[in-house]
């Protein structure tokens, strides 16, 4: 008696489990497919950490060294690292990302490696935290595979910190790449990098920062010339020089520079001008 | 000859030297060109061999303003070349804050 109450009950349950999971298959049986849950691409996963960081920040004690430019004192310490000015757009679309866990400073942290399209641009990789989804640290190699600089915290407070004035990431302006090749016929912009600022310097010389996401160059153009050196290719045109500088091998800052017919000077002083408050879109 | 006569005499030699003669055709050219080459006696058209001197001057005054004009392009002061680090300070400015 007592083994058919058990097997009674068993089959009560099955029919209970197997009415239970018709429920919830149910919309299977119609013919949609189950959706898995959406997880985030790596690219996806590191623009977030880059976009939070516009706004709050890990702080604590920092070590930051600076190979290229050289400088007198390539290594030092800080309270926060110097925050990454990204494109977005632009390392989704020069950028393979991958991600790997790891730790800084004792943190849970997500390590993203960036790969660029262009093989002589500068390679990356960046730390996020895992709880917080900032920045830990960051490093940037030549393409050579010799450090250019890093960032890294080393002691992490163990509170976020919020920004008063939170920052703007920076973005391309179709517009303003129009206005600098006509300025500039014949400059050939590095694979990948696009104008994304303007400013007006002192001696009426004029900067354009180009960006491939995450590198930076700097487009100069002015009355007085510049020293060439590692890192700054020059060209004299007329009364004016032109002047890119960056993390390029030597002989990309060159050719950049070298089909450039004739610089003008009237239409390169109204650049800044032309696209608004230069400062908006250096954020 | 009394003084009627000779009146007359100069009254008509003054008519004569007032009326213009084909003598008289470019003789302002022949001075001006005697007082250039630096001889009021010369023969008008002047000869081959007189023409040599203007000609050196023109010459000459052509290649003096030559080396001037080309002296004052290379004394000209061109602007200051900048030391590389210049261009460093540009690109550090260009990385951000913190750098």
């Amino acid at each position: 008696m007592r083994a058919l109450r058990s097997v009674l009950l068993a089959a009560a349950l099955l029919l209970l489990g197997w009415s239970a999971a018709q429920t919830v298959t149910a919309p299977t049986s119609v013919g949609l497919p189950a959706v898995p849950a959406a997880t985030p691409s790596p690219t996806d996963g590191l623009i977030s950490a880059l976009k939070k960081s516009l706004g709050a920040e890990a702080r604590g004690e920092a070590v930051l060294e600076l190979v290229f430019p050289p400088s007198t004192t390539p290594l030092r310490n800080a309270r926060l690292l110097p925050r990454l000015a990204s494109v977005p757009g632009l390392i989704r679309r020069n950028f393979t990302v991958t991600v790997s866990p790891d730790t800084v400073a004792g943190r849970p942290a997500r390590r993203y490696a960036l790969t660029p399209a262009n093989p002589q641009a500068a390679r990356w990789v960046i730390w996020t935290d895992q709880q917080w989804n900032v920045p830990l640290a960051y490093q940037e190699r030549m393409a050579g595979g010799p450090l250019a600089r890093r960032a890294e915290l080393t002691a992490v407070n163990p509170a976020l910190s919020r920004l008063s004035r939170p920052g703007r990431a920076r973005t391309v302006r179709p517009g303003l790449k129009r206005a600098l090749l006509s300025a500039l016929p014949g400059l050939s912009l590095p694979a990948g990098f696009e104008p994304v600022g303007v400013h007006t310097r002192t001696g009426s010389a004029v900067e354009v920062l180009l960006s491939d996401g995450l590198n930076v160059l700097a487009l100069v153009v002015s009355p007085r010339p510049v020293k060439a050196a590692s890192g700054v290719g020059v060209r004299q045109l007329g009364g004016q020089s032109v002047w890119l500088v960056g993390n390029l091998p030597q002989s990309a800052l060159d050719d950049a520079l070298s089909r450039i017919r004739r610089a003008d000077a009237e239409a390169v002083s109204g650049l800044p001008g032309t696209f608004g408050d230069p400062a908006a879109s250096d954020q | 000859m009394n003084d009627l006569q000779t009146d007359a005499s100069l009254d008509a030699l003054f008519a004569a030297a007032r009326a213009a003669t084909p003598a008289d055709l470019g003789a302002a050219d022949r001075f001006l060109a005697g007082r250039f080459t630096g001889d009021r006696t010369a023969a008008w058209p002047p000869a081959a061999g007189r023409r040599r001197p203007t000609l050196r001057l023109w010459v000459s005054t052509a290649l003096g303003v030559a080396a001037t004009v080309g002296g004052l392009l290379l004394l000209r002061p061109a602007p200051a070349e900048l030391p590389s680090s210049a261009a460093y300070s540009v690109y550090q400015s260009a990385l951000g804050d913190g750098w």
